[in-house]
Protein backbone atom coordinates (compact mmCIF):
# COMPACT_ATOMS: atom_id res chain seq x y z
CA UNK A 1 0.00 0.00 0.00
CA UNK A 2 3.23 1.97 0.72
CA UNK A 3 3.93 4.65 -1.95
CA UNK A 4 0.69 4.76 -3.36
CA UNK A 5 -0.39 8.55 -4.27
CA UNK A 6 -3.29 9.19 -1.78
CA UNK A 7 -6.09 10.80 -3.02
CA UNK A 8 -9.11 12.19 -0.97
CA UNK A 9 -12.53 12.38 -2.50
CA UNK A 10 -15.84 14.38 -1.71
CA UNK A 11 -18.95 12.70 -3.43
CA UNK A 12 -22.69 13.61 -3.56
CA UNK A 13 -23.72 10.10 -1.93
CA UNK A 14 -22.51 6.19 -1.48
CA UNK A 15 -23.05 4.77 -4.72
CA UNK A 16 -21.06 7.72 -6.15
CA UNK A 17 -17.99 7.05 -3.31
CA UNK A 18 -17.92 3.36 -4.80
CA UNK A 19 -17.47 4.57 -8.36
CA UNK A 20 -14.66 7.02 -6.82
CA UNK A 21 -12.94 4.30 -4.93
CA UNK A 22 -12.79 2.04 -7.91
CA UNK A 23 -11.68 5.29 -10.28
CA UNK A 24 -8.86 6.02 -7.87
CA UNK A 25 -7.69 2.79 -7.30
CA UNK A 26 -7.65 1.72 -11.72
CA UNK A 27 -6.00 5.13 -11.71
CA UNK A 28 -2.86 3.89 -9.78
CA UNK A 29 -4.13 5.57 -6.13
CA UNK A 30 -5.35 4.99 -3.22
CA UNK A 31 -8.71 6.29 -1.52
CA UNK A 32 -8.05 8.39 0.79
CA UNK A 33 -11.10 9.90 3.27
CA UNK A 34 -13.67 10.08 1.36
CA UNK A 35 -16.37 13.32 2.48
CA UNK A 36 -19.84 14.41 1.62
CA UNK A 37 -22.08 11.46 0.81
CA UNK A 38 -25.04 13.96 2.58
CA UNK A 39 -26.35 15.34 -0.57
CA UNK A 40 -25.33 18.12 -3.61
CA UNK A 41 -26.39 20.92 -1.05
CA UNK A 42 -24.00 19.70 1.25
CA UNK A 43 -21.84 19.23 -1.26
CA UNK A 44 -21.83 22.56 -1.94
CA UNK A 45 -21.65 24.49 1.27
CA UNK A 46 -18.20 22.59 2.19
CA UNK A 47 -16.91 23.04 -1.43
CA UNK A 48 -14.60 25.88 -0.07
CA UNK A 49 -13.21 23.36 2.52
CA UNK A 50 -12.52 20.89 0.28
CA UNK A 51 -10.74 23.13 -2.72
CA UNK A 52 -8.57 24.94 0.60
CA UNK A 53 -7.21 21.08 1.65
CA UNK A 54 -6.34 20.74 -2.21
CA UNK A 55 -3.73 22.92 -2.27
CA UNK A 56 -1.29 20.39 -0.59
CA UNK A 57 -2.84 16.90 -1.40
CA UNK A 58 -4.83 15.45 -4.20
CA UNK A 59 -8.53 15.48 -4.00
CA UNK A 60 -11.57 14.53 -6.34
CA UNK A 61 -14.96 16.42 -5.75
CA UNK A 62 -17.63 15.02 -7.87
CA UNK A 63 -21.22 16.08 -8.42
CA UNK A 64 -23.87 15.01 -10.42
CA UNK A 65 -24.99 18.26 -12.96
CA UNK A 66 -28.54 17.01 -13.03
CA UNK A 67 -30.36 19.81 -14.74
CA UNK A 68 -28.25 22.74 -13.11
CA UNK A 69 -26.92 23.72 -16.57
CA UNK A 70 -26.54 22.48 -20.37
CA UNK A 71 -23.23 21.51 -19.51
CA UNK A 72 -20.38 21.07 -17.06
CA UNK A 73 -18.13 24.00 -17.91
CA UNK A 74 -20.61 26.53 -16.05
CA UNK A 75 -21.21 24.71 -13.18
CA UNK A 76 -17.49 24.09 -12.62
CA UNK A 77 -17.63 28.23 -12.97
CA UNK A 78 -20.25 28.16 -10.25
CA UNK A 79 -18.72 25.81 -7.45
CA UNK A 80 -15.06 26.88 -7.68
CA UNK A 81 -14.08 29.84 -9.49
CA UNK A 82 -10.71 29.43 -8.02
CA UNK A 83 -9.58 25.75 -8.09
CA UNK A 84 -6.65 24.97 -6.36
CA UNK A 85 -3.54 23.23 -7.41
CA UNK A 86 -4.55 19.45 -6.88
CA UNK A 87 -8.37 19.46 -6.88
CA UNK A 88 -9.99 17.79 -9.86
CA UNK A 89 -13.51 18.68 -9.73
CA UNK A 90 -15.61 16.47 -12.11
CA UNK A 91 -19.08 16.46 -13.52
CA UNK A 92 -20.88 13.37 -13.86
CA UNK A 93 -23.59 14.38 -16.99
CA UNK A 94 -26.05 14.31 -15.74
CA UNK A 95 -26.35 11.36 -13.05
CA UNK A 96 -23.66 8.94 -11.96
CA UNK A 97 -26.04 6.51 -12.96
CA UNK A 98 -25.50 7.50 -16.99
CA UNK A 99 -21.74 6.03 -15.63
CA UNK A 100 -22.79 2.81 -15.15
CA UNK A 101 -24.88 2.55 -18.09
CA UNK A 102 -22.32 3.25 -20.24
CA UNK A 103 -20.50 -0.17 -19.97
CA UNK A 104 -23.26 -1.79 -21.31
CA UNK A 105 -22.50 -5.30 -21.26
CA UNK A 106 -21.75 -6.04 -17.49
CA UNK A 107 -24.65 -3.50 -16.81
CA UNK A 108 -27.20 -5.32 -18.49
CA UNK A 109 -26.51 -8.70 -17.28
CA UNK A 110 -26.10 -7.53 -14.27
CA UNK A 111 -29.72 -6.56 -14.47
CA UNK A 112 -30.80 -9.28 -16.29
CA UNK A 113 -32.31 -7.20 -18.93
CA UNK A 114 -31.96 -7.21 -22.45
CA UNK A 115 -28.91 -5.20 -23.81
CA UNK A 116 -30.80 -3.56 -26.15
CA UNK A 117 -32.60 -1.59 -23.59
CA UNK A 118 -30.08 0.35 -22.54
CA UNK A 119 -29.64 3.88 -24.45
CA UNK A 120 -26.67 4.30 -26.83
CA UNK A 121 -25.62 7.38 -25.64
CA UNK A 122 -26.71 7.47 -21.37
CA UNK A 123 -25.19 11.05 -20.92
CA UNK A 124 -28.05 12.26 -23.51
CA UNK A 125 -30.32 10.80 -21.28
CA UNK A 126 -32.18 13.88 -18.50
CA UNK A 127 -32.90 11.42 -16.08
CA UNK A 128 -30.43 8.53 -16.08
CA UNK A 129 -31.85 7.40 -11.84
CA UNK A 130 -35.32 7.38 -13.62
CA UNK A 131 -34.20 5.54 -16.29
CA UNK A 132 -32.14 2.74 -14.39
CA UNK A 133 -35.19 2.24 -11.82
CA UNK A 134 -36.55 1.75 -15.26
CA UNK A 135 -34.29 -0.64 -16.74
CA UNK A 136 -34.40 -2.51 -13.55
CA UNK A 137 -38.69 -2.82 -13.61
CA UNK A 138 -37.93 -5.27 -17.05
CA UNK A 139 -35.22 -7.40 -15.10
CA UNK A 140 -35.90 -10.91 -15.70
CA UNK A 141 -35.33 -11.28 -11.59
CA UNK A 142 -37.43 -10.47 -9.11
CA UNK A 143 -35.11 -9.80 -6.31
CA UNK A 144 -33.49 -7.29 -8.79
CA UNK A 145 -37.22 -5.09 -9.50
CA UNK A 146 -37.99 -5.98 -5.45
CA UNK A 147 -34.42 -4.17 -4.58
CA UNK A 148 -34.17 -1.24 -7.23
CA UNK A 149 -37.59 -0.32 -8.52
CA UNK A 150 -39.77 1.58 -5.51
CA UNK A 151 -43.14 0.40 -4.38
CA UNK A 152 -46.37 2.09 -5.53
CA UNK A 153 -47.32 4.08 -2.24
CA UNK A 154 -43.26 4.26 -1.05
CA UNK A 155 -43.12 7.85 -2.14
CA UNK A 156 -39.61 7.38 -3.54
CA UNK A 157 -37.86 7.52 -6.37
CA UNK A 158 -35.83 4.13 -6.20
CA UNK A 159 -36.50 0.91 -4.39
CA UNK A 160 -35.34 -0.45 -0.88
CA UNK A 161 -32.08 -1.56 -1.66
CA UNK A 162 -31.75 0.40 -4.65
CA UNK A 163 -27.93 1.89 -3.90
CA UNK A 164 -27.05 -1.29 -2.19
CA UNK A 165 -27.55 -3.32 -5.53
CA UNK A 166 -25.71 -0.54 -7.83
CA UNK A 167 -22.73 -0.50 -5.27
CA UNK A 168 -22.48 -4.28 -5.88
CA UNK A 169 -22.56 -3.53 -9.64
CA UNK A 170 -19.70 -0.83 -9.24
CA UNK A 171 -17.42 -3.41 -6.77
CA UNK A 172 -17.92 -6.77 -8.94
CA UNK A 173 -18.93 -5.82 -12.60
CA UNK A 174 -18.47 -2.40 -13.63
CA UNK A 175 -15.52 -1.82 -16.32
CA UNK A 176 -14.81 2.08 -16.09
CA UNK A 177 -12.36 2.21 -18.52
CA UNK A 178 -14.81 0.57 -21.27
CA UNK A 179 -17.64 2.40 -19.90
CA UNK A 180 -15.69 5.72 -20.67
CA UNK A 181 -15.45 5.31 -24.61
CA UNK A 182 -19.80 5.94 -23.79
CA UNK A 183 -19.55 8.56 -21.56
CA UNK A 184 -17.16 11.65 -22.52
CA UNK A 185 -17.66 12.69 -18.75
CA UNK A 186 -16.26 9.78 -16.80
CA UNK A 187 -13.39 9.60 -19.87
CA UNK A 188 -12.52 13.43 -18.48
CA UNK A 189 -12.46 12.24 -14.92
CA UNK A 190 -10.36 9.03 -15.68
CA UNK A 191 -7.83 11.62 -17.15
CA UNK A 192 -7.87 13.85 -14.43
CA UNK A 193 -7.15 11.52 -12.05
CA UNK A 194 -4.34 9.93 -13.69
CA UNK A 195 -2.30 13.58 -13.96
CA UNK A 196 -3.21 13.65 -10.36
CA UNK A 197 -1.70 10.87 -9.54
CA UNK A 198 1.38 11.28 -11.65
CA UNK A 199 2.03 14.56 -10.50
CA UNK A 200 1.49 14.22 -6.74
CA UNK A 201 1.60 17.48 -4.58
CA UNK B 1 -43.73 -25.51 11.03
CA UNK B 2 -46.85 -23.45 10.97
CA UNK B 3 -47.93 -20.79 8.24
CA UNK B 4 -46.01 -17.79 8.56
CA UNK B 5 -47.37 -14.26 8.88
CA UNK B 6 -46.90 -10.67 8.39
CA UNK B 7 -48.73 -7.71 10.68
CA UNK B 8 -50.16 -5.54 7.97
CA UNK B 9 -52.24 -3.34 10.03
CA UNK B 10 -52.17 -2.31 13.80
CA UNK B 11 -54.84 -0.42 15.45
CA UNK B 12 -54.60 0.74 19.13
CA UNK B 13 -57.37 1.98 21.81
CA UNK B 14 -56.22 3.12 25.39
CA UNK B 15 -52.68 1.42 24.88
CA UNK B 16 -50.33 3.27 27.15
CA UNK B 17 -49.30 6.76 25.22
CA UNK B 18 -51.94 6.05 22.61
CA UNK B 19 -55.21 7.22 22.87
CA UNK B 20 -55.92 5.88 19.03
CA UNK B 21 -53.79 4.79 16.83
CA UNK B 22 -54.71 2.98 13.01
CA UNK B 23 -51.61 2.81 11.01
CA UNK B 24 -50.79 -0.02 8.19
CA UNK B 25 -47.85 -1.98 8.67
CA UNK B 26 -45.23 -2.81 6.01
CA UNK B 27 -42.66 -5.44 5.88
CA UNK B 28 -40.39 -2.99 7.39
CA UNK B 29 -41.19 0.07 9.50
CA UNK B 30 -38.83 2.76 11.41
CA UNK B 31 -40.13 4.42 14.40
CA UNK B 32 -39.22 8.43 14.90
CA UNK B 33 -40.02 10.73 17.14
CA UNK B 34 -39.17 12.43 20.65
CA UNK B 35 -38.23 10.95 23.65
CA UNK B 36 -41.34 9.26 25.59
CA UNK B 37 -43.31 10.36 22.77
CA UNK B 38 -44.30 6.27 22.89
CA UNK B 39 -42.08 4.38 20.49
CA UNK B 40 -41.21 1.81 22.69
CA UNK B 41 -45.15 1.41 23.62
CA UNK B 42 -45.92 0.91 20.63
CA UNK B 43 -43.03 -2.06 20.16
CA UNK B 44 -44.34 -3.20 23.63
CA UNK B 45 -47.53 -4.29 21.56
CA UNK B 46 -46.65 -6.41 19.71
CA UNK B 47 -44.13 -7.89 22.89
CA UNK B 48 -47.75 -8.39 24.50
CA UNK B 49 -49.50 -10.35 21.67
CA UNK B 50 -45.88 -12.35 22.11
CA UNK B 51 -46.28 -12.52 25.59
CA UNK B 52 -50.63 -13.78 25.51
CA UNK B 53 -49.58 -16.54 22.79
CA UNK B 54 -46.28 -17.54 24.92
CA UNK B 55 -45.78 -20.07 27.59
CA UNK B 56 -45.68 -18.58 30.82
CA UNK B 57 -47.30 -16.24 29.25
CA UNK B 58 -51.59 -15.47 28.83
CA UNK B 59 -53.48 -12.42 29.68
CA UNK B 60 -53.23 -12.04 33.13
CA UNK B 61 -49.47 -12.70 33.22
CA UNK B 62 -49.02 -10.00 30.42
CA UNK B 63 -50.85 -7.21 32.20
CA UNK B 64 -49.26 -8.28 35.47
CA UNK B 65 -46.05 -7.62 33.92
CA UNK B 66 -47.02 -4.15 32.99
CA UNK B 67 -48.04 -3.16 36.10
CA UNK B 68 -51.82 -4.44 35.42
CA UNK B 69 -54.78 -2.34 33.44
CA UNK B 70 -54.31 0.71 34.75
CA UNK B 71 -50.46 0.90 33.97
CA UNK B 72 -51.33 -0.05 30.76
CA UNK B 73 -54.57 2.54 30.28
CA UNK B 74 -54.01 5.64 28.49
CA UNK B 75 -53.92 8.17 30.78
CA UNK B 76 -56.28 10.96 28.13
CA UNK B 77 -58.52 7.94 28.41
CA UNK B 78 -62.15 9.07 30.06
CA UNK B 79 -65.69 7.65 28.94
CA UNK B 80 -64.13 4.60 27.15
CA UNK B 81 -62.19 2.42 29.41
CA UNK B 82 -61.51 -0.68 27.62
CA UNK B 83 -57.98 -0.97 26.69
CA UNK B 84 -58.01 -2.44 22.74
CA UNK B 85 -56.10 -3.91 20.38
CA UNK B 86 -56.68 -4.89 16.83
CA UNK B 87 -54.41 -6.46 14.12
CA UNK B 88 -54.41 -7.65 11.10
CA UNK B 89 -51.95 -9.88 9.33
CA UNK B 90 -51.31 -11.78 6.32
CA UNK B 91 -50.19 -15.16 5.42
CA UNK B 92 -46.34 -15.05 3.62
CA UNK B 93 -48.17 -16.44 0.57
CA UNK B 94 -50.50 -13.62 0.67
CA UNK B 95 -53.82 -15.59 0.35
CA UNK B 96 -55.53 -15.28 3.69
CA UNK B 97 -56.04 -12.62 5.72
CA UNK B 98 -56.38 -12.67 9.48
CA UNK B 99 -57.33 -10.29 12.07
CA UNK B 100 -57.09 -10.77 15.89
CA UNK B 101 -58.90 -8.34 18.19
CA UNK B 102 -58.66 -8.15 22.06
CA UNK B 103 -60.09 -5.56 24.37
CA UNK B 104 -59.67 -5.57 28.71
CA UNK B 105 -60.04 -3.73 31.53
CA UNK B 106 -60.02 -4.41 35.12
CA UNK B 107 -63.14 -5.92 37.24
CA UNK B 108 -63.67 -4.25 40.54
CA UNK B 109 -60.55 -6.75 42.28
CA UNK B 110 -58.70 -4.94 39.53
CA UNK B 111 -58.26 -8.43 37.74
CA UNK B 112 -58.19 -7.83 33.65
CA UNK B 113 -61.09 -8.52 32.21
CA UNK B 114 -61.38 -9.43 29.07
CA UNK B 115 -64.23 -7.43 27.10
CA UNK B 116 -63.54 -9.11 23.81
CA UNK B 117 -61.77 -11.88 22.11
CA UNK B 118 -62.03 -11.73 17.95
CA UNK B 119 -60.55 -14.18 15.24
CA UNK B 120 -61.24 -13.53 11.78
CA UNK B 121 -60.15 -15.03 8.90
CA UNK B 122 -60.79 -13.89 5.34
CA UNK B 123 -63.30 -11.88 7.06
CA UNK B 124 -64.78 -15.10 8.85
CA UNK B 125 -65.36 -15.51 12.42
CA UNK B 126 -63.76 -18.02 13.76
CA UNK B 127 -63.97 -16.93 17.56
CA UNK B 128 -66.17 -14.25 18.99
CA UNK B 129 -66.17 -13.92 22.66
CA UNK B 130 -67.76 -13.01 24.85
CA UNK B 131 -69.76 -16.27 23.95
CA UNK B 132 -71.82 -18.58 25.38
CA UNK B 133 -69.47 -20.01 27.73
CA UNK B 134 -68.11 -17.22 29.04
CA UNK B 135 -71.59 -16.06 30.40
CA UNK B 136 -72.12 -19.71 31.71
CA UNK B 137 -68.83 -19.18 33.98
CA UNK B 138 -67.10 -15.51 33.58
CA UNK B 139 -64.25 -16.74 35.50
CA UNK B 140 -63.59 -17.68 31.56
CA UNK B 141 -62.77 -14.06 30.81
CA UNK B 142 -59.66 -13.95 32.70
CA UNK B 143 -57.86 -15.79 30.05
CA UNK B 144 -57.85 -15.44 25.88
CA UNK B 145 -58.89 -18.94 23.93
CA UNK B 146 -55.30 -17.37 22.16
CA UNK B 147 -53.17 -18.87 25.36
CA UNK B 148 -55.30 -21.74 26.06
CA UNK B 149 -53.64 -25.05 23.76
CA UNK B 150 -56.99 -26.83 24.27
CA UNK B 151 -59.18 -24.29 22.58
CA UNK B 152 -57.17 -23.03 19.80
CA UNK B 153 -56.43 -25.95 17.55
CA UNK B 154 -58.03 -23.60 14.63
CA UNK B 155 -55.96 -20.31 15.02
CA UNK B 156 -52.66 -22.06 16.59
CA UNK B 157 -50.48 -20.92 13.98
CA UNK B 158 -51.65 -17.68 14.55
CA UNK B 159 -50.47 -18.03 18.88
CA UNK B 160 -47.15 -19.31 17.28
CA UNK B 161 -46.48 -16.67 15.35
CA UNK B 162 -47.33 -14.24 17.92
CA UNK B 163 -44.74 -16.29 20.24
CA UNK B 164 -41.67 -16.01 17.45
CA UNK B 165 -41.98 -12.13 18.00
CA UNK B 166 -38.47 -11.40 19.18
CA UNK B 167 -37.60 -7.95 20.63
CA UNK B 168 -34.16 -6.78 20.80
CA UNK B 169 -31.90 -4.19 22.83
CA UNK B 170 -28.86 -5.44 23.18
CA UNK B 171 -26.94 -4.08 25.95
CA UNK B 172 -23.14 -4.97 25.44
CA UNK B 173 -22.51 -5.23 29.65
CA UNK B 174 -25.29 -8.20 29.48
CA UNK B 175 -23.60 -9.66 27.31
CA UNK B 176 -20.25 -9.31 28.90
CA UNK B 177 -21.91 -10.52 32.25
CA UNK B 178 -24.14 -13.43 31.21
CA UNK B 179 -23.94 -14.35 35.04
CA UNK B 180 -26.70 -11.04 35.54
CA UNK B 181 -29.16 -12.82 33.21
CA UNK B 182 -28.81 -16.54 33.91
CA UNK B 183 -31.63 -18.53 33.14
CA UNK B 184 -33.45 -16.33 31.06
CA UNK B 185 -34.10 -17.56 27.33
CA UNK B 186 -34.93 -14.62 23.98
CA UNK B 187 -33.39 -12.41 26.78
CA UNK B 188 -34.10 -8.63 25.04
CA UNK B 189 -30.75 -7.40 26.32
CA UNK B 190 -28.38 -9.87 25.06
CA UNK B 191 -27.93 -11.72 28.42
CA UNK B 192 -28.57 -15.29 26.63
CA UNK B 193 -26.51 -13.71 23.21
CA UNK B 194 -23.76 -16.09 23.97
CA UNK B 195 -25.85 -19.19 24.48
CA UNK B 196 -27.88 -18.82 21.66
CA UNK B 197 -24.75 -19.11 19.65
CA UNK B 198 -23.69 -22.22 21.33
CA UNK B 199 -26.73 -23.69 20.88
CA UNK B 200 -27.59 -23.35 17.64
CA UNK B 201 -26.27 -26.30 15.21
CA UNK B 202 -22.51 -26.18 14.00
CA UNK B 203 -22.41 -25.84 10.67
CA UNK B 204 -25.40 -23.13 10.71
CA UNK B 205 -23.08 -21.30 13.50
CA UNK B 206 -20.09 -21.45 11.19
CA UNK B 207 -21.65 -20.05 8.51
CA UNK B 208 -23.08 -17.67 10.45
CA UNK B 209 -20.17 -16.06 12.14
CA UNK B 210 -18.60 -16.37 8.79
CA UNK B 211 -20.98 -13.79 7.61
CA UNK B 212 -20.51 -11.84 10.44
CA UNK B 213 -16.89 -11.80 10.46
CA UNK B 214 -17.20 -10.42 6.64
CA UNK B 215 -19.61 -8.18 7.31
CA UNK B 216 -17.64 -6.77 10.17
CA UNK B 217 -14.55 -6.77 8.06
CA UNK B 218 -15.93 -3.18 6.98
CA UNK B 219 -16.81 -1.58 10.53
CA UNK B 220 -13.69 -3.53 12.52
CA UNK B 221 -11.01 -3.82 10.05
CA UNK B 222 -8.60 -4.76 12.08
CA UNK B 223 -10.71 -7.89 13.39
CA UNK B 224 -9.63 -10.83 11.58
CA UNK B 225 -11.32 -14.21 12.88
CA UNK B 226 -14.46 -14.90 15.06
CA UNK B 227 -15.42 -18.59 16.43
CA UNK B 228 -17.17 -19.52 19.43
CA UNK B 229 -15.07 -20.88 22.34
CA UNK B 230 -15.75 -21.96 25.89
CA UNK B 231 -13.50 -21.90 28.63
CA UNK B 232 -12.57 -24.84 31.14
CA UNK B 233 -15.90 -24.36 32.86
CA UNK B 234 -17.63 -24.55 29.16
CA UNK B 235 -18.94 -21.38 29.97
CA UNK B 236 -19.06 -20.48 25.70
CA UNK B 237 -17.17 -17.18 24.75
CA UNK B 238 -16.98 -15.31 21.75
CA UNK B 239 -13.37 -14.65 20.66
CA UNK B 240 -11.97 -12.78 18.07
CA UNK B 241 -8.76 -12.25 16.47
CA UNK B 242 -7.34 -8.89 15.73
CA UNK B 243 -4.40 -7.91 13.47
CA UNK B 244 -2.00 -6.30 15.90
CA UNK B 245 1.86 -5.12 16.53
CA UNK B 246 2.21 -9.07 17.63
CA UNK B 247 3.05 -11.20 14.44
CA UNK B 248 -0.17 -13.57 14.62
CA UNK B 249 -2.34 -11.57 16.17
CA UNK B 250 -4.18 -11.70 19.06
CA UNK B 251 -6.94 -13.34 20.85
CA UNK B 252 -9.58 -11.45 22.42
CA UNK B 253 -12.95 -12.19 24.12
CA UNK B 254 -16.40 -10.50 24.25
CA UNK B 255 -15.27 -8.71 27.40
CA UNK B 256 -12.22 -7.30 25.70
CA UNK B 257 -14.22 -6.03 22.42
CA UNK B 258 -16.21 -2.48 22.05
CA UNK B 259 -19.61 -2.03 22.65
CA UNK B 260 -20.25 -1.19 18.59
CA UNK B 261 -18.22 -4.25 17.83
CA UNK B 262 -20.81 -6.44 20.28
CA UNK B 263 -24.15 -4.50 19.46
CA UNK B 264 -23.47 -4.89 15.61
CA UNK B 265 -22.63 -8.79 16.08
CA UNK B 266 -25.87 -9.20 18.53
CA UNK B 267 -27.59 -7.11 15.16
CA UNK B 268 -26.43 -9.58 12.12
CA UNK B 269 -26.65 -12.21 14.07
CA UNK B 270 -30.70 -11.55 15.12
CA UNK B 271 -31.06 -10.19 11.25
CA UNK B 272 -29.89 -13.43 10.30
CA UNK B 273 -32.11 -15.71 12.32
CA UNK B 274 -35.14 -16.65 10.83
CA UNK B 275 -38.87 -16.48 12.21
CA UNK B 276 -41.60 -13.91 13.51
CA UNK B 277 -41.20 -10.14 13.59
CA UNK B 278 -37.80 -8.41 15.04
CA UNK B 279 -38.49 -5.65 16.98
CA UNK B 280 -35.55 -3.68 17.54
CA UNK B 281 -34.72 -0.20 19.67
CA UNK B 282 -32.62 2.09 18.38
CA UNK B 283 -30.04 -0.18 16.13
CA UNK B 284 -28.08 2.96 16.06
CA UNK B 285 -26.19 3.09 19.32
CA UNK B 286 -22.78 3.22 19.66
CA UNK B 287 -21.75 2.71 15.64
CA UNK B 288 -20.37 5.03 13.75
CA UNK B 289 -22.79 7.15 11.40
CA UNK B 290 -21.33 5.61 8.65
CA UNK B 291 -22.87 2.36 9.33
CA UNK B 292 -25.29 3.29 10.59
CA UNK B 293 -26.50 4.95 7.39
CA UNK B 294 -26.22 1.38 5.89
CA UNK B 295 -28.32 -0.52 7.87
CA UNK B 296 -31.48 0.00 6.25
CA UNK B 297 -30.08 -1.10 3.13
CA UNK B 298 -28.29 -4.07 5.25
CA UNK B 299 -31.63 -5.16 7.23
CA UNK B 300 -33.62 -4.58 3.40
CA UNK B 301 -31.32 -7.42 1.69
CA UNK B 302 -30.84 -9.61 4.79
CA UNK B 303 -34.94 -9.75 4.48
CA UNK B 304 -34.95 -11.23 1.31
CA UNK B 305 -33.22 -14.62 2.75
CA UNK B 306 -34.94 -14.57 6.04
CA UNK B 307 -38.07 -13.26 5.09
CA UNK B 308 -38.57 -11.51 8.45
CA UNK B 309 -40.57 -8.55 9.47
CA UNK B 310 -38.15 -6.10 10.82
CA UNK B 311 -39.60 -2.30 13.25
CA UNK B 312 -36.89 -0.58 14.17
CA UNK B 313 -37.04 2.49 16.69
CA UNK B 314 -34.44 5.33 15.85
CA UNK B 315 -33.53 9.06 16.43
CA UNK B 316 -30.35 8.22 13.87
CA UNK B 317 -30.85 10.58 11.05
CA UNK B 318 -27.99 8.79 9.47
CA UNK B 319 -30.29 5.57 9.33
CA UNK B 320 -33.01 7.63 7.39
CA UNK B 321 -30.55 8.91 5.12
CA UNK B 322 -31.54 6.31 3.24
CA UNK B 323 -33.34 7.09 -0.29
CA UNK B 324 -34.88 3.84 -0.35
CA UNK B 325 -36.92 4.18 3.00
CA UNK B 326 -40.41 4.49 1.74
CA UNK B 327 -42.34 7.46 3.12
CA UNK B 328 -45.30 3.94 4.39
CA UNK B 329 -42.42 2.83 5.94
CA UNK B 330 -41.59 5.93 8.59
CA UNK B 331 -44.24 6.21 11.29
CA UNK B 332 -43.97 9.78 12.94
CA UNK B 333 -44.87 9.91 16.82
CA UNK B 334 -45.97 12.96 17.65
CA UNK B 335 -47.02 13.58 21.66
CA UNK B 336 -50.09 15.80 22.19
CA UNK B 337 -52.28 16.51 24.83
CA UNK B 338 -54.48 13.47 24.19
CA UNK B 339 -51.60 11.56 23.92
CA UNK B 340 -49.24 10.30 20.85
CA UNK B 341 -50.46 10.73 17.72
CA UNK B 342 -48.87 8.12 14.89
CA UNK B 343 -49.22 8.75 11.46
CA UNK B 344 -47.40 7.66 8.15
CA UNK B 345 -44.90 10.35 6.74
CA UNK B 346 -46.70 9.57 3.64
CA UNK B 347 -50.01 11.19 4.78
CA UNK B 348 -48.39 14.15 5.70
CA UNK B 349 -48.64 16.50 2.22
CA UNK B 350 -45.65 18.52 3.42
CA UNK B 351 -43.12 15.60 3.77
CA UNK B 352 -43.93 14.36 0.34
CA UNK B 353 -43.06 18.47 -0.95
CA UNK B 354 -40.45 18.62 0.82
CA UNK B 355 -38.95 15.42 -0.22
CA UNK B 356 -39.31 15.91 -3.98
CA UNK B 357 -37.92 19.36 -3.46
CA UNK B 358 -35.00 17.53 -2.55
CA UNK B 359 -34.43 17.91 1.15
CA UNK B 360 -33.97 14.56 2.57
CA UNK B 361 -36.23 12.32 4.35
CA UNK B 362 -34.08 12.53 7.74
CA UNK B 363 -34.24 16.56 7.68
CA UNK B 364 -37.43 16.59 7.35
CA UNK B 365 -39.04 14.27 9.46
CA UNK B 366 -36.19 14.47 12.74
CA UNK B 367 -36.94 18.28 13.29
CA UNK B 368 -40.60 17.36 12.50
CA UNK B 369 -40.45 14.79 15.68
CA UNK B 370 -38.41 16.97 18.07
CA UNK B 371 -39.72 17.59 21.40
CA UNK B 372 -40.97 20.93 22.21
CA UNK B 373 -38.90 23.24 24.37
CA UNK B 374 -35.49 21.69 23.77
CA UNK B 375 -33.36 24.90 24.28
CA UNK B 376 -34.36 24.54 27.65
CA UNK B 377 -31.73 22.43 28.05
CA UNK B 378 -29.35 25.14 27.22
CA UNK B 379 -30.55 26.65 30.59
CA UNK B 380 -30.22 23.98 32.95
CA UNK B 381 -27.04 24.65 35.31
CA UNK B 382 -27.67 28.35 34.93
CA UNK B 383 -27.97 30.20 38.45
Amino acid sequence: MTGLVVVSAAVEGIVDEAVVRKLIVQAGGRPGTVYGKSGKPHLRRQIQGYNNAARHSPWIVLVDLDRDAECAPPLCGQWVPDPAQHLCFRVAVREIEAWLMADAETLASFLSVARSRLAADPERLLEPKTEMVNLARHSRRREIREDMVPRERSGRQVGLAYAARLMEYVETRWRPEVAAQGAESLRRAIACLRQLIQEPA
Amino acid sequence: MGMDFKFSRLVLKNWKNFAYADVAIQNRIFLVGPNASGKSNFLDVFRFLRDLASSGGGLGESIGRRGGVTAIRCLAARRDPDVEIHVELMDSQGKSRWEYEIAFKQDKQHRPLLRKERILCNGEEILDRPNQQDSDDPEQLTQTYLEQGSVNQKFRDLAAFFSSIRYLHIVPQLIREPDRSVGRSNDPFGGDFLEQIAKSPDRKREARLRRIKEALRVAVPQLHEIELWRDARGTPHLRGKYQHWRPQGAWQTEEQFSDGTLRLMGLLWAAMEGGGPLLLEEPELSLHPEIVRVLPLMFARVQRLTERQIFISTHSPDLLRDEGIGLDEVLLFVPEVEGTSVTLAESHRDVRDLLHGGISLADIVVPKTRPENVQQLTLFGAA
